[in-house]
Formats: C-alpha cells, sequence, structure tokens
C-alpha cells in the first residue's frame, strides 16, 4: 500500500524570461509525489519541457544552472532537496540573478 | 606612479581659472576612485550648507584605477555634487568612452565650480582647457547636443551634456553620455544646468601604465570568461526588464504610486513581450563583454521611438503610472532620455500627481486640460514634455514629489513615493524587508543600487515578508560591498561573476596600481566610504527622522496578490534601523561616534 507520501500531486511550474521563451510557453503542469526531491521535479520538468535542458536544467536533468532558481508559490525559494509540494502548488522558475 | 594619473583638473567657470592638483597616495588607497573618491572630494570641497544651485557647488566627475585597463565592464565614472533633489550627497553613476577619455586627458578627477555667465562647452585636450559658446546648443536634446558637439570638435570626442531638463533646472535632471548613457539620480544635470555648463567635450590621448601588465591580462582573460558565463546570464539574454513578470508575481511591483503592488496588466509590458515584439538588438558599454541594453523600437502607427530601456524605467513608465501600453512605455522611456532627466523621478513624480488629480486636488485648470489619470499614455508623454520645459503644470512636477507635494499641500504628502525626497525605485518594500531597511537608511535617498539589499529578499537566506533585527547587518555588508563596486569601479551586474570579490578585487587593484591592498583593506574602504558619505549628509542637516519611508507604506497593507494583507509597521522599520545603526557602530540616533570615524582614519577630516 502506497504511503500518503507516495501519492501523485499535481503541481504547476510557471516559467519565465529564457524559460518561458525557450519553452514557449509560460507554464506546465506535472504530476509528482508529495515527497518529492528537487531532482524528481527537475527529471519531470525536463521531460514535459525538454528545451528547458542547456537552458536552465543541466544536462545531468538533476540540477539547474547556479542562474536559475525556484521558488514555492512565490513564498519560499527552493533550497531543500525535499520539496515538501502539495496539490495545487506552483514553482516558479526564474533567474536567480536579482534586481537590476 | 601607476593606475592613476594622480591629479585632480580643477575648473571655475565664473573666472575661467584652472588649476591642478596632486591626488596623494594616502588619499588614492584608501577612498580608491569612483564613488569614495568622489565622496572624499565632494567633503573636502563642498562649502558647508550650501544651496545645491549655489555656482560654490562643486559638480565632480571621478574615474577609477581600473578605466582604461581592458578589464571587462570597468569602463565606468561617477558624478557626485550636492544633491538638488535630496540637500544630500548626490552620486550616480555612467560608463562606457567617457571614463577612458578622461583618463587619457590626464585626469582622475574633474572639479567643476562656478556658473558661465553664457552658455558653455567645455573643451579638455590632453588637459588643455577652452570655454566655447555652447548657444548654438542650448534647447537641444541630449542626442541632438552630442551629435552636434561631435561634428564641431570632431567624432572621436566624448561628450557628456545635459538636455532641456537640465537647462530648466528639473531637479532630477541626468547628464547624457556616450549616445544615451545616463548619471541620473539625484538630478546632477540640474547642477550642471545651474551652471550653464550644456556641455563638456573630452579628448585625450596619455596613457596611464599598469603595474603588472601580464599578471593582470591573465586575470582579465578569466573575468572575461566568467561575464560570458550563468552568473550574467539573465543581463545578457532579457536584459533588467526580466524582473516585470517576477515582481508581479511575487507581489513586489508597485503599481500606480504604490497602492499595489501587482499590475494586471504586466503581459503587456513584461520583459518577455519586450523581447518578443520591440527587440532591435544588443548593446554595449565599451569595454563591457555581458551586453545588457536592450535597444527596443516602438511598433505601432505612432510616431517612432528607439532606444535602451531597462527595469526601473519599464517599471516607473508602466505599472507606477498605470501605463499598459508597451509602446507608450518605450516612448516615455525615450522621452525622457532625450530631454534628459531620470525615468524613476520623473515616473514617480507622475504617479504622486496622478494620484492628487483622482483625488480631485489637481484639476484639469491646473493641467492646461491634461486629464490626468492613472493609465493614460496621452496624459503622460504630455506631461514629461511639460516637466522637461517647466511649462504648465512641468513646472510644479519638476520639483520632484517631495516639493510638489510641500507646495500642493492638502496632505498631498502622504502620497508622495520618496526617502530623503529622492523618489522611490522598483521595489515594494512591503514585501521586501531588507529593501525597506536599505531604502530608509540610504545616504542617497531611496536607492535601490548603493545597498542591493533587495538580494537578500530574493534568495533563501531570509524570509522577505519578515521584519528582523538581523536585516541590519545584512544591509550593511550590503552598502559596504556596493561602495566598493562603485569606487573601483565594476559594473553591478558582474558582482555574481566573482568568487571572493573583495580578495579577487584588492588582487587587481595591487596588480593595476602597485599599492599592497588586503581584502580586508578594501572591505574597510567600503566601510569608510559609506560613513564619509554619512558624515555628509550629517553636516548638510540630516535627522535621525530622515531614515524612513514613506507615510503610505507604514500605515496601507497591500491589497492584491499573494502579499495580500502585508503591511510593514513604524515599529518594526525602527527595530531594522536601530539593527543596522548597532551593525555600524553606531549610537541609537544614528550618529557616528568619534571612536569609529578614528577607526576608519577620518577622523582628521570630519572632526
Amino acid at each position: 500500500m502506497a504511503s500518503y507520501h507516495d501519492v501523485p500531486v499535481t503541481i504547476r511550474v510557471e516559467l519565465f524570461g529564457r524559460a518561458q521563451l525557450a519553452c514557449g510557453r509560460r507554464d506546465v503542469i506535472l504530476d509528482v509525489v508529495r515527497n518529492a526531491r528537487l531532482v524528481d521535479v527537475l527529471t519531470a520538468l525536463a521531460q514535459a519541457c525538454p528545451a528547458l535542458v542547456g537552458v536552465a536544467i543541466q544536462e545531468d536533468r538533476a540540477s539547474l544552472y547556479e542562474s536559475y532558481t525556484l521558488n514555492l508559490n512565490g513564498l519560499r525559494f527552493v533550497t531543500q532537496e525535499c520539496l515538501h509540494v502539495q496539490a495545487g502548488d506552483t514553482l516558479l522558475l526564474f533567474s536567480s540573478q536579482a534586481g537590476g | 606612479m601607476y593606475g592613476y594619473n594622480g591629479k585632480a583638473l580643477f575648473v571655475d567657470l565664473t573666472s575661467q581659472a584652472v588649476r591642478w592638483e596632486d591626488l596623494s597616495d594616502h588619499v588614492l588607497q584608501r577612498f580608491i576612485g569612483g564613488t569614495g573618491l568622489g565622496t572624499y572630494l565632494l567633503y573636502t570641497h563642498c562649502p558647508t550648507g550650501i544651496d545645491p544651485f549655489d555656482p560654490a557647488n562643486p559638480l565632480i566627475f571621478v574615474g577609477s584605477p581600473l578605466v582604461g585597463s581592458r578589464l571587462t565592464t570597468s569602463s565606468k565614472f561617477a558624478v557626485l555634487t550636492k544633491s538638488p533633489l535630496t540637500g544630500c550627497i548626490g552620486d550616480s553613476l555612467s560608463s562606457s568612452f567617457l571614463a577612458t577619455e578622461l583618463k587619457k586627458a590626464g585626469c582622475d578627477a574633474l572639479i567643476i565650480t562656478g556658473r558661465s555667465p553664457s552658455p558653455c562647452l567645455l573643451s579638455i585636450r590632453d588637459g588643455a582647457v577652452e570655454f566655447l559658446d555652447a548657444t548654438p546648443y542650448w534647447g537641444l536634446s541630449t542626442i541632438a547636443t552630442e551629435h552636434a558637439v561631435k561634428t564641431a570638435l570632431g567624432r572621436h570626442t566624448r561628450v557628456a551634456c545635459i538636455g532641456p531638463a537640465g537647462e530648466h533646472l528639473v531637479r532630477y535632471a541626468s547628464i547624457t553620455n556616450d549616445g544615451g548613457r545616463q548619471a541620473a539620480r539625484t538630478g546632477p544635470g540640474a547642477v550642471m544646468g545651474s551652471k550653464n555648463l550644456k556641455a563638456m567635450a573630452v579628448r585625450g590621448t596619455q596613457t596611464v601604465p599598469v603595474y603588472d601588465a601580464e599578471a593582470l591580462d591573465v586575470i582579465g582573460r578569466d573575468l572575461t570568461q566568467r561575464s560570458l558565463g550563468p552568473a550574467t546570464e539573465k543581463y545578457r539574454t532579457l536584459g533588467t526588464m526580466a524582473n516585470v513578470a517576477v515582481f508581479n508575481r511575487l507581489g513586489t511591483l508597485p503599481t500606480r504610486n504604490f497602492q499595489q503592488s501587482t499590475f494586471e496588466a504586466t503581459d503587456q509590458v513584461s520583459g518577455e513581450t519586450f523581447h518578443q515584439q520591440h527587440f532591435v538588438k544588443n548593446a554595449h558599454c565599451a569595454n563591457c563583454t555581458i551586453g545588457c541594453e536592450k535597444i527596443l523600437v516602438t511598433m505601432d502607427r505612432g510616431p517612432k521611438a528607439q532606444g535602451r530601456m531597462e527595469y526601473e524605467s519599464a517599471f516607473a513608465l508602466g505599472s507606477l503610472v498605470g501605463v499598459s501600453d508597451a509602446n507608450t512605455v518605450l516612448r516615455a522611456s525615450t522621452l525622457c532620455d532625450e530631454l534628459g532627466m531620470d525615468t524613476i523621478s520623473a515616473g514617480g513624480t507622475m504617479a504622486w500627481a496622478m494620484e492628487c488629480f483622482e483625488r480631485g486636488l489637481l484639476t484639469r485648470r491646473d493641467t492646461d486640460g491634461i486629464e490626468l489619470r492613472f493609465g493614460s499614455d496621452d496624459a503622460l508623454l504630455a506631461c514629461l514634455r511639460l516637466i522637461g520645459e517647466r511649462r504648465g503644470i512641468g513646472d510644479l512636477l519638476a520639483e520632484g514629489s517631495y516639493r510638489a507635494a510641500q507646495r500642493l499641500g492638502q496632505g498631498s504628502a502622504a502620497w508622495a513615493m520618496h526617502v530623503k525626497g529622492l523618489e522611490m525605485p522598483g521595489y515594494e518594500p512591503r514585501s521586501l524587508k531588507t529593501m525597506a531597511l536599505g531604502l530608509a537608511v540610504s545616504t542617497r535617498g531611496a536607492c535601490h543600487n548603493r545597498s542591493s539589499a533587495y538580494e537578500a529578499d530574493f534568495s533563501a537566506r531570509v524570509d522577505r515578508l519578515k521584519a528582523e533585527v538581523e536585516r541590519g547587518r545584512i544591509t550593511m555588508e550590503g552598502e559596504d560591498f556596493s561602495a566598493v563596486l562603485d569606487s573601483l569601479i565594476w559594473c553591478k551586474f558582474l558582482r555574481k561573476a566573482f568568487a571572493d570579490l573583495y580578495a579577487e578585487s584588492a588582487a587587481i587593484y595591487e596588480h593595476i596600481t602597485g599599492y599592497p591592498m588586503t581584502a580586508d583593506e578594501l572591505r574597510q574602504a567600503g566601510e569608510r566610504i559609506n560613513n564619509l558619505k554619512k558624515c555628509f549628509n550629517i553636516r548638510e542637516g540630516w535627522q535621525r527622522a530622515d531614515d524612513t519611508l514613506p507615510p503610505r507604506v507604514l500605515t496601507e497593507m497591500l491589497p492584491t496578490g499573494i502579499v495580500q494583507g502585508i503591511g510593514l509597521s513604524q515599529a518594526d522599520l525602527d527595530m531594522m534601523i536601530q539593527g543596522y545603526y548597532a551593525a555600524r557602530g553606531w549610537t541609537p540616533e544614528g550618529l557616528i561616534p568619534e571612536t569609529k570615524l578614528r577607526e576608519l582614519g577620518v577622523v582628521e577630516l570630519v572632526c
């Protein structure tokens, strides 16, 4: 029997800047498990949006380039391996170079 | 001497007297160049308590040891004066060929005082100074002025000039150089205009040797490689305008005079939209490998406008005034550049006026019939033209939001969005608490660049919605880091390319100048420079109450987006300010103890 944390949930990833232009879309819907690690999300994201590989996602499909960052629901920058995502969560993918 | 000319050129426009003074090793090593050396020169040459438009107020152009070295992004200069907008220290940075030309002409610094009896074009050729008649150029736009001066004096001449806004003493007028680059914040162009100095033409042929060219070359090539990597990716692709959509999503995009922090029409004025529909090409400053500048063009049937635009202009002339047409935003930005005025202060003052109009404090009788409402493209463009020539309502708005609110009264100061008289940049302080502190305590007013305090808010280091005493230390470190960047001078967009800014820059400084420098000494130079800036403000009348934020920020909650219901209390701001003063080693009243001045080696200068 699958545990609570292994149940798939649907999340949205919003793309900004060059990531959006490379993919030609503003967002993508992903199914991931609740206890998904960052690598799981990036692997799913790379599969859904191959154009992100080499732009925001490194060739290993397991990590972001340092020039990008992920933010959970616009409130918290993602650093931990386990994201603890909930159904309906939104991840924002944008440049890590703040400001101007 | 290596890396420096070791000389400052003093020009008095009243008497047309010219003299050179040596800059001592002691001063150069402690204040570096750029903003740091400029702060020292302003402190020592600006008479206490002077009106910014008094002829004795010095207008100071300062280069740096890095200028001419061919290191990427190093062709920059600083402009310092007592600001006509804030009455505090006014310092702005600009870049490109004028920086290298000043150095080749023999100057590390150029200090201009006095007032010419008629419009003047100051020509500096390898140290030889001439006072030429600028009457034919008076009234021309910045772009037309530069073109005309180059036509008259040769196309390799480098020009800094003012447009109509500077001539009419618009308090946020800019100085323009190299085809549209601006030293704009705090209004140095108005001081230049008050001196009847329309333009400055510089040509030089001298070279300044570096101490260890071989070592510098190795570091320079490595730095160039890093400048083309992930550390600058945003600036090389969409540029700073990429901020628009992200800031909107995070609830940090000031909208309709900071009444909201999200803009419903963001998609129409986002960096992505500008890139897809208006992009012409990238442009570079001299010696820059990043190429952050985006040259854009209008795409509608209106008058064609083409120029560069940054996030701050896009926000100030877009969401802040409720304008959602990308062509209008670009047209307004280009118009500000041609008139020669700061886009942030222009947009901020316009936003204040639009709110006054919508509240009934200004009427069509006051505005020459202009329906001055948020979102009105025509009103924005018409008023910017009036401001640039101080006609009609433009005369009031040319004063900036602080003075305009003082003059209009009726409670309108409550929505004049400024700190110390300088209009707020495009960072909503209620949803960026570290930035809120940075804006409140900055010596040049509401400035995002002199602390870069937003860096912490846009990272996992802090909870951006929470006020904490620790933000004081973070802000102080950001200010000292920025002071070093602005004094060497590196472009801020290169900052992430350094693994350790202080250690790497200290080594570079040694290779260029031959002066020994450690990372700690460079860090202390940043602290020294910021303390001297504060000393200048204290001398000119700064009071504790000046370190604050506009009433709206401290009394109204954000009404939209994911930050709905978030505010910033006076108590939380005061708590962070006390944390900042404590981190700086200042008194709870924000004053600098003599022990701190002694520690920084400026006690004889100040006391």
